[in-house]
């Protein structure tokens, strides 16, 4: 298991560092900062003063060898905007978001695993086919409309929602409706189609002539098989959800990693950017090494390489 | 037993230790929730972003200013909102001793929220720090350009400030320079600032939340709220829907569709829009095809239909209260077929009228930006240019707003809006009229004079001469294409009294906010 695992964290390092190439470079295509941080009557030798001080004035082979020796050292520079660390603000960002996707996700699984179950149970019944209607329709539904829907009928109309913001238990329920919703869209349809494939399996069938239980049979023997497409699309969908639920973190309010990757991207806070990109990323590899990890643990195939 | 039954209970005891987890890491988060109710002592904002910083030096950004301006620092004079008219704060009176120095009178029994006293040295210590050092402080780019000040403090009540040349506005522009103590640092900007405010930071929860406390050693009168909170939210709609969910008391920048309702109170700020046209460029160096772009705005159709009448037509770049503004001046007037008239003229003499403009604008710059831009590009083709539209953000559009322009752009029309904080004409005169002002793109060596002599007048004589160029501007120049005199939505919960101003945007006083009669208290 230990050699799998660390085969993936040496074939992820290489997509890290073309990623962090690729952002630094990205970013500064988009324009001089300068014009945001002084204001419009700045005179020529404040610009260039400006440009100095921040290393603007620099070719960019120096600004990149600069940025990566910085970050050898865990120096990831300093925001243009506040004056902040930009690894202080990333890590302080990023858990606003981990919490939120974490919960996402076991709802959404847990959600999705109950209804992708019991629509595969009967397919075409009456259940099976509202399901997937409403599996189609959460998995087609805009987030942002979503989101602004639910703070004018829960929030606005009914008043039994807060509109946003982190304080008390019921400012959850928004933003995780709002993120959840197309996971579970997602997660049904997939979890549905794998339990009709399983369920009509020769290893079911013996199970079922063996006497198990019908919930024995859905949850121990299909399920488990239709485990690994439902892990794929879980994972998928959870990096996506890493990756900064931007619009309900501008919604509601939420501090996260989102919203700041997207100030940052408006403010050209080189810095931030750069810091807050390179803890998503290893978050992602880490996801992946540990969905991975999943697999390998279920299917000795992917664990060890195959021997002639 | 068989072994699987074991290895089923220990996932299954695993996926309820994980959910645990979760929960409880989300419970932890959740513990301490404030929610269901309102403090009544506390005043609670809602801002459109959380303030980068409080740096005083830095607060002629919106986002910093309208938190740490008269409410954590002061300065010593300040602007009065519809006149522009200066009144004394920290500094109780102000005269020019020389033609290159004014003198301050100092305000005694003023301390700072952290107890020490506040004299003339604190004064100058804080100007220089704005103005000489090398922070690179925002007002000093703002207010004060390439200009290093001569402060000196005689004794505990006398500030005298040297200038390099005569300056008969250096009050206005020191009614920028919040006052911070002596101890504060010179090479770094702070984020938590001390000053003699009427509040002083409690709490700041980055990016959650800010709370200010009422000072108590506040040498005026005692603020109504003893708390002020504030959030901010990026969207419009979603802070519209805090106020008439009762969940904060104030919210900014609301536009017209947000759905604040009878709680959303218009008032006029100190915006103007207008198409600056890039009058190096063919067919946009033709006066005849700017005069026709012109006559084809519908000034008075795009306030009225687009902006539902938060607006006023605009035949200047300032609105009334800055002094220099000419309440003479009529609006360009509409008229279609001259605009067609002009460009067949300039067409026939052989002005590539057929070249494509470039139509730029700045996303969510104000509300209904791309319905207005749209509106210009079909006012532009129908009088027979070729308009193309460009939406960009902020950073991409300033690179076509400020000097040095991008090279080789071609012909282009850009949708600004200037707001003139400092209620001075010379401010805006600087900036877009001047031939080689940072955000002009046209002018004159003539027009030039005559603006540097304007701004060398004062009182009445001062406000006459700045009047005139704005009158000749379109007739000598024509750079621009006027708008509208903006307005705002400030959303008003029915329990606080306060009343916008010009300068709410910018600005915005929580002593100015009281309890209303009619408010409830019971809540808790």
């Amino acid at each position: 298991m230990f050699p799998f695992v660390r085969r993936r964290m040496y074939t992820s390092a290489l997509p890290l560092v073309i990623v962090l190439l690729g952002v630094f470079l990205l970013a500064r295509l988009t324009g001089d900062p300068t014009n945001l941080y002084l204001p419009e009557s700045a005179t020529e030798a404040q610009r260039a003063a400006f440009a100095e001080k921040n290393g603007f004035d620099q070719p960019i082979l120096t600004q990149l060898i600069d940025y990566f020796k910085g970050v050898l050292h865990f120096d990831f520079g300093t925001s243009l905007r506040t004056g902040e660390s930009a690894s202080d603000m990333a890590l302080r960002a990023f858990p606003a978001t981990l919490q939120l996707a974490v919960t996402t996700m076991i709802l959404a699984i847990v959600g999705a695993v109950i209804i992708g179950c019991w629509a595969a149970y009967r397919p075409n019944s009456l259940a099976d086919r509202f399901s997937s209607l409403l599996s189609m329709t959460a998995a087609s539904i805009p987030d942002f409309w979503f989101a602004i829907t639910g703070v004018w009928l829960f929030a606005v109309l009914l008043g039994v929602l807060p509109t946003s913001g982190t304080d008390g238990a019921l400012s959850w329920i928004l933003p995780i409706a709002t993120l959840m919703i197309r996971p579970l869209g997602v997660l049904t349809q997939v979890v549905r189609g794998a339990m009709v494939s399983a369920l009509s399996a020769p290893y079911v069938r013996l199970a079922r002539s063996k006497g198990a239980s019908d919930f024995r049979v859905v949850s121990h023997h299909a399920l488990r098989n239709a485990a690994a497409p439902a892990l794929t699309v879980a994972g998928d969908l959870a990096v996506g959800l890493i990756n900064g639920a931007v619009v309900v973190e501008a919604i509601f309010g939420w501090p996260g990693i989102g919203k700041l990757m997207i100030d940052a991207i408006l403010q050209r806070d080189f810095a931030v950017l750069q810091a807050a990109v390179l803890l998503t990323a290893v978050s992602i590899f880490v996801l992946n090494i540990a969905i991975d990890a999943c697999y390998a643990l279920l299917d000795a195939r992917v664990r060890e390489p195959a021997k002639v | 037993m068989s072994p699987a039954p074991r290895i089923t209970t220990r996932r299954r005891a695993l996926a309820v230790a994980i959910a645990g987890i979760t929960v409880a890491a989300t419970g932890c988060t959740v513990a301490n929730s404030g929610h269901g109710g309102y403090d009544p002592n506390t005043l609670r904002i809602v801002l459109s972003q959380e303030p980068p910083t409080l740096e005083p030096c830095e607060s002629s950004l919106t986002s910093t200013g309208i938190v740490v301006r008269s409410n954590i620092t002061e300065p010593l004079i300040e602007r009065e909102p519809d006149t522009g008219e200066l009144q004394p704060l920290l500094s109780t009176g102000w005269r020019q001793t020389s033609p290159t120095e004014w003198t301050f009178d100092i305000r005694k029994g003023v301390t700072f929220s952290d107890g020490s006293p506040f004299t003339a040295t604190d004064a100058a210590f804080a100007i220089d720090r704005a103005v000489n050092s090398e922070l690179q402080c925002n007002v000093d780019g703002y207010v004060f350009g390439d200009e290093k000040l001569k402060l000196s403090a005689p004794n505990d009540t006398t500030l005298t400030v040297g200038t390099e040349s005569p300056d008969p506005i250096l009050p206005l522009r020191i009614s920028f320079v919040e006052i911070v103590p002596r101890t504060t640092s010179t090479t770094e900007k702070v984020r938590e600032p001390i000053g003699t405010g009427p509040y002083a930071i409690a709490d700041w929860e980055y990016g959650q939340k800010l709370t200010l406390a009422r000072n108590d050693r506040y040498w005026g009168a005692k603020p109504t709220f003893a708390r002020a909170e504030y959030q901010w939210r990026s969207e419009g709609s979603v802070r519209a829907a805090m106020i008439t969910n009762d969940e904060t008391d104030i919210a900014v920048g609301l536009g017209p569709e947000d759905g604040a309702g009878a709680l959303g109170v218009p008032f006029q700020n100190n915006e103007t829009t207008a198409l600056r046209m890039q009058a190096g460029e063919a067919p946009l160096n033709d006066i005849r095809v700017r005069q026709a772009i012109n006559y084809s705005v519908n000034r008075t159709g795009i306030v009225k239909a687009l902006f539902r009448g938060l607006g006023e037509p605009a035949s200047q770049l300032i609105p009334k209260g800055v002094v220099g503004y000419n309440d003479q001046l009529a609006l360009w007037p509409h008229d279609t077929e001259k605009a067609k008239q002009l460009v067949a003229e300039a067409k026939a003499a052989g002005v590539p009228v057929d070249r494509q403009i470039r139509l730029i604008g700045r996303t969510a710059q104000f509300p209904k930006i791309s319905e207005t831009i749209e509106v210009l590009q079909s006012e532009f083709t129908e009088i027979g240019l070729n308009v193309k539209i460009e939406m960009m953000d902020t950073a991409g559009q300033l690179q076509y707003q400020l000097r040095p322009f991008p090279e080789n752009a071609g012909p282009y029309v850009l949708m600004i809006m200037h707001g003139n904080q400092a209620g001075d004409a010379a401010f805006t005169m600087d900036q877009y009229m001047l031939s080689n002002g940072p955000q002009s793109a046209y002018g004159t060596a003539d027009f030039d004079r005559q603006i540097r002599a304007a701004e060398a007048l004062t009182g009445q004589a001062r406000q006459d001469a700045f009047a005139k160029l704005f009158a000749e501007e379109p007739q000598q120049i024509m750079q621009m294409a006027y708008i509208a005199h903006m307005k705002g939505i400030l959303g008003k919960s029915p329990r606080v009294e306060y009343t916008p101003n010009s300068a709410t945007g910018d600005e915005m006083r929580l002593s100015e906010m009281t309890v209303a009669q009619t408010a409830r208290t019971d809540q808790s």
